[in-house]
């Protein structure tokens, strides 16, 4: 594949990329930053990308695993508050503005409660139920058997429902 | 039911151009002097500020030789009679007396020429602070000579460069394709000047000398 037309497709998938770099970094500029290497890594790399095979998925692995490499381990040293949000980090769930109180607090739940995920957890939750892809492709990207995937992406969303349970019940009292 | 209820983060436009500029092709890389041009540019630009700055304050170079002045003076004045001079033989007699009369030079006998050499020219002249007269000879071959009477001032003719031309030991000098023979006479200092330069020429030109210096009696009226 020409450099130029890997570009023009690499490009077609950075609304998504920088979607779950949102999601994984919880900081808007690291998220920024993130989807910046993830593109210079793919032009860098872009001779082992094989043509025909799931272009999105690739630029995903990409993505986490320069994650892992330069984010995770500040992300453990963060310092956490006791509702497993960041301290001092100025909300980067903004755009919603149009949306009604009440939506607009089920989505803060939600991120919040999406928050508090492990990454391992996380992860393959956002590519399988928001980015729709594959639990094949999914498994790729998180180097690990498909069941494995299926399996965290169920302890994911139990989680989530308990989390989300203790912020209704919070709200209500 | 998450992807519904999941607000999506899109790249913002600055990520989208940053992300571009990233992807673009390398841009060729700047040669080496594009790179100092800029530097050398100011370094010139600073150095000629400072030249403006300091050249008032430069010492002047004295004029080592006044011979040298005046005769590169009469060089330039013999390449003006080249390129722009009049032929007016006919108005010579006319213009001769006003040429004396504003240059205080007067003339008691003058070289009007012969069958070889034609005096075509005569005006006052004003070289290097000195007044004085300009009379001005073509030859049968297009040839121009240029005669200048200057006061001579504290003007010394060397020794060197002399030579021996009839009864007279004028001053030779070759110069910017010119040759000049000068010559005290009277308290006045005689040159003339001509594009005759080689040997051959060298003597046509010595021959007009004797011819204008044996009938040519300068004088300084002031």
């Amino acid at each position: 594949m020409a450099d130029d037309e890997f570009r023009q497709q690499a490009l077609q998938h950075l609304d998504a990329l920088h979607n779950l770099a949102v999601y994984l970094t919880r900081n808007g500029s690291e998220a920024e930053d993130l989807v910046q290497e993830t593109y210079v890594r793919a032009m860098r790399f872009s001779h082992r990308f094989q043509p025909g095979t799931h272009l999105r998925a690739w630029l995903f692995q990409i993505l986490r695993n320069t994650f892992l490499t330069f984010y995770r381990l500040r992300e453990r040293e963060a310092a956490l508050s006791e509702d497993g949000v960041p301290e001092g980090e100025s909300p980067m769930f903004h755009d919603a503005p149009t949306q009604d109180s009440g939506v607009a607090g089920v989505h803060m739940d939600l991120e919040r409660a999406l928050a508090r995920l492990p990454e391992e957890f996380k992860t393959p939750l956002l590519l399988a139920e928001v980015e729709g892809l594959a639990l094949e492709d999914v498994a790729r990207i998180m180097d690990c058997p498909v069941g494995t995937v299926k399996s965290r992406i169920f302890r994911a969303k139990e989680r989530l429902r308990t989390y989300l349970k203790d912020y209704d019940t919070g709200s209500k009292a | 039911m998450l992807r519904e209820r999941l607000p999506r983060h899109p790249a913002p436009a600055s990520l989208r151009a940053a992300v571009v500029q990233a992807l673009l092709p390398d841009t060729p890389r700047r040669s080496w002097w594009t790179l100092w041009l800029a530097p050398a540019v100011s370094s010139l630009a600073t150095a000629m500020i400072a030249m403006l700055w300091i050249a008032p304050s430069l010492t002047t170079a004295p004029a080592s030789d006044p011979l040298q002045l005046v005769s590169r003076a009469v060089m330039s004045e013999h390449a003006r009679n080249i390129l722009w001079g009049e032929s007016r033989s006919d108005v010579v007699p006319a213009a001769l007396p006003r040429a004396m009369e504003e240059s205080g030079v007067a003339l008691n006998w003058v070289f009007t020429g012969d069958e070889d050499i034609q005096l075509i020219n005569a005006k006052p002249t004003y070289l290097e602070g000195r007044r004085g007269i300009q009379l001005a000879y073509e030859d049968a071959r297009g040839h121009t000579v240029t005669y200048v009477i200057l006061p001579a001032g504290k003007v010394v003719l060397p020794e060197r460069g002399r030579v021996q031309v009839d009864r007279w030991r004028p001053l030779l000098r070759k110069e910017n394709g010119f040759s000049l023979i000068a010559w005290r006479q009277q308290g006045l200092l005689c040159m003339m000047v001509s594009d005759l330069v080689s040997d051959n020429d060298l003597d046509t030109f010595k021959q007009y000398f004797v011819k204008v210096r044996s009938s040519t009696e300068p004088y300084a009226v002031y």
